[in-house]
């Protein structure tokens, strides 16, 4: 079943640069869907049309076969709560002010009204930052620190925390890994995984290195200038058809 | 020999950062330092050409080339940096003046180690562009209009200008993304057996290690738990960390780690 679909998206910016250009995939409910390219090839603008910050050319996107680009503010509004994303620096998206047990349940504060939480529950504030570090395996005691007091590792497990803690049904990961060394990627891509099988999460994983979205994906995207340019399934990865830019790629690994 | 440290230990304060490292570095060969971060490889590899700031106290000998750079005054060490040892930074954007063009970078370059003679100077920094890849116009570009990509060859152009025998390139494609660092590297292997220098190269990505390194020391706080040959390591590895940081690393495909074939197997 299609969760989230996206059909002839384009995007351009006002220089008159064509960012995303004429792009259609769709991502199923369940899946890990991975979005590989390098620099400057439009990953990261997909990312922000799909989630609303940035406004689209052309082109639709459908979440649960309803078509999101022409919400207005108040429907945005129930549609952020199930859509929910993971940038690549976490000391950027953690607000420097805020103790870590403050932004974790940021998110549920906005929304408390509306939640009907299935894996997690909210007795007390205490208790929910409790079961949201328990759920990436950092200690409680963290709870009362500041962004700057923890590790890049820590903070990124931080806001995959929040991320989880409404049980969205999309999360984006925009390069989750990019700036941990290899032995905290290792283990933060492993937690997702695991997070996704538990609470029945789906994923797009953009990120440029081609070999962990292989380890975490079921099905791959290639992107490069704009254009989506291949897409297979992970087991498909070494076959003869993959298109010359994958061959590339894979070449490098 | 070009580079061996001897019983260097590196202290900032009461802290102990470096802990009794030995290693040696033969000529031209390519050197690879793994470790994660904080690991303090970083911290050893600024030791060597004297950039570490005033708090951090060195013992032991770092001999480049039979000289112990400890015993250097800061006027020797100035001129054995940039024309025997030179450096790539993993920040490229902190490497250049942002309000200095790559072509100033290039002449204050050649001008400080000698060179006076100005039409020589321009016509050497040129070269050094198109021998990585960049062309002319770059010359009297600033550094904020190149791509991050861009800036790792202008950094090579620089770091390779005086043909140095020692190259340290700290984390240099750590910042970049996979298919410009890979390219990144490429030139620089090539510039490496044009020039025939010997590279010491800090990272922590095996992917990087086994396509180039020729051997390779792994750090973890402040010690080397374990050194040798590409082949040995990657593929029989000794020490539990080494055994744990070989097996974070995504890769793909199946075979051996060094990608040497297996003895006795097709």
């Amino acid at each position: 079943m299609s969760l989230l679909t996206v059909k002839e998206l384009t995007k351009s910016y006002q220089s008159g640069k064509v960012a995303v250009d004429y792009l259609s995939f769709t991502l199923n409910k369940g899946e890990c869907l991975g979005l590989v390219g390098e620099s400057g090839c439009g990953k990261s603008t997909l990312a922000r049309c799909l989630l609303r910050i940035e406004p689209i050319n052309s082109g639709s996107i459908y979440f649960n076969n309803e078509p999101i680009e022409s919400l207005n503010g108040r429907q945005l509004y129930s549609y952020r709560k199930k859509l929910q994303i993971v940038f690549q620096n976490p000391l950027a998206a953690l607000n420097p002010k805020l103790k870590i047990k403050d932004s974790l349940v940021d998110p549920y504060l906005e929304y408390a009204k509306e939640l009907n939480l299935s894996y997690f529950s909210f007795t007390s504030k205490a208790a929910f930052v409790k079961q949201l570090l328990e759920a990436v395996e950092l200690p409680s005691s963290l709870a009362d620190r500041y962004p700057h007091e923890i590790s890049g590792g820590q903070q990124q497990r931080v806001t995959i925390a929040r991320a989880i803690s409404i049980e969205p049904e999309l999360i984006v990961l925009d390069e989750p890994t990019a700036s941990l060394d290899v032995i905290s990627q290792r283990a933060v891509l492993t937690l997702l995984t695991e997070l996704r099988e538990t609470l029945n999460l789906s994923y797009l994983f953009i990120s440029h290195d081609l070999a962990a979205v292989n380890q975490m994906c079921q099905r791959i995207l290639v992107m490069k200038e704009g254009h989506l340019i291949d897409e297979f399934n992970r087991r498909d990865l070494f076959d003869n058809e993959r298109h010359a830019y994958t061959k590339e790629l894979i070449s490098i690994y | 020999m070009i580079l061996s440290m001897e019983q260097v230990s590196i202290r900032s304060g009461e802290k102990k950062i470096i802990d009794n490292v030995p290693f040696s570095i033969d000529k031209g060969e390519w050197f690879a330092l793994v470790g994660q971060s904080g690991s303090g490889k970083s911290i050893l590899s600024r030791a060597i050409g004297q950039l570490l700031p005033k708090n951090f106290q060195v013992e032991g000998k770092i001999l480049l080339n039979e000289e112990d750079l400890c015993s250097l005054s800061p006027k020797q060490m100035r001129t054995i940096r940039g024309q025997t040892l030179s450096y790539i930074f993993q920040d490229y954007q902190g490497t250049f003046t942002p309000f200095r063009t790559i072509g100033q970078h290039l002449e204050e370059y050649q001008k400080v180690h000698g060179n006076l003679d100005t039409r020589q100077r321009k016509i050497k920094s040129i070269e050094a562009l198109h021998s990585v890849g960049l062309d002319e116009a770059f010359y009297s570009s600033y550094p904020f209009q190149l791509s991050g990509g861009q800036l790792q060859r202008a950094s090579i152009a620089i770091a390779l200008l005086l043909s140095p025998d020692l190259l340290i390139a700290d984390e240099i494609t750590t910042a970049l993304d996979s298919v410009s660092g890979h390219r990144i590297l490429e030139l620089l292997a090539k510039k490496q057996k044009e020039i025939g220098c010997t590279i010491l190269f800090i990272t922590h990505d095996w992917r990087h290690v086994r396509r180039y390194a020729d051997r390779i020391a792994i750090m973890k706080d402040g010690v080397i738990v374990e050194s040798g040959g590409k082949h040995r390591i990657l593929d029989h590895p000794k020490h539990a960390y080494t055994k744990q940081l070989i097996h974070a690393t995504p890769i793909l495909g199946k075979g051996l780690l060094s990608g040497l074939q297996e003895v006795g197997k097709e």
